[in-house]
């Protein structure tokens, strides 16, 4: 079991997920009929890479929480590679989703609720990086990096759902009853790219944080060995 | 739009994901040989102090 959720072994598995997804969103999967026609296919990426950024951002919530509780800095440590990440994520949603919104809409940016929540979302975490890098003394840059990762995810169920309670905007609902009103064939490739995003994600938190763990590690033994 | 117009706009969005997925391992793959040099150093350190105590 420990092998199987071993860094290499997701990353082989998201590798494999995300090549047969994607291979099916573009020999499988009908084109979409509206006016948005082939740029539709960045769809099977987009939205995946936006969940898994949320999820980072979750991560790094939880962590923050049990490292409140415990002031195990092996907690500070996950939060702190899940922010990086999840911010490394939603650059790339919001990218991509720069990219689809000028061949869909014909403008690369709205001031729509989903994209200003989700813009939102990565200036906090651009600030929270910000945050650790100005404190020196770790007990103190931990413990406020931690208050802060708890504040900042009260932002991260307002973008999810900014589609669905403010539904006058031009972002639609992907994920929601019925699929999102998403055809079967539609369905089953973005279900598989979504899986395999989010194990691309636990594979890269796995590994960033097992960096980390021994890089605290080397800078402990040279403390001991006298520089 | 038409299709040549959609490819060139997906061609885009899969290559900055594509590339960034790329740069992701470059940059951790630089983390670990670092990691990797200075376990190195710290094994040559502990060997000398060793020897300095026998």
């Amino acid at each position: 079991m420990k092998k199987l959720l071993s860094a290499p072994a997701l990353f082989a598995a998201a590798g494999i997920l995300l090549v047969v997804g994607v291979v099916l969103a573009f020999w499988y999967s009908p084109t979409d009929s509206s006016s948005m026609g082939f740029s539709q296919k960045i769809l099977y990426y987009h939205a995946p890479i936006a969940e898994a950024a949320l999820v980072a951002f979750g991560v790094a919530f939880v962590a923050a929480i049990a490292y409140l509780r415990t002031q195990d800095m092996k907690w500070d440590r996950l939060s702190f590679v899940s922010v990086r990440l999840g911010l490394l994520f939603s650059i790339l949603v919001m990218i991509t989703g720069m990219i689809w919104g000028k061949a869909a809409w014909g403008t690369w940016w709205a001031w729509e609720p989903r994209l200003t929540t989700f813009l939102l979302v990565c200036f906090l975490y651009a600030a929270y990086w910000v945050l650790r890098s100005v404190v020196d003394e770790e007990q103190r840059r931990a413990t406020y990096a931690a208050v802060f990762a708890i504040i900042a995810f009260i932002d991260v169920p307002i973008t999810f759902f900014a589609t669905r309670f403010l539904p006058e905007g031009l972002h639609p609902v992907v994920i929601g009853p019925g699929g999102g009103g998403m055809e079967g064939s539609m369905a089953v490739s973005f279900a598989i790219c979504m899986l395999g995003m989010t194990l691309l994600l636990a594979a890269m938190i796995r590994r960033d944080y097992e960096i980390e763990l021994i890089k605290d590690r080397v800078s402990d033994l040279k403390t001991s060995l006298g520089g | 739009m038409t299709l040549e117009e959609g490819v060139k706009y997906v061609a885009a969005a899969y290559g900055v994901i594509m590339a960034v997925i790329v740069i992701y391992y470059f940059m951790s793959a630089r983390r670990v040989a670092t990691l990797q040099r200075d376990v190195q150093l710290l094994e040559d350190e502990a060997r000398r102090l060793q020897g300095g105590a026998e």
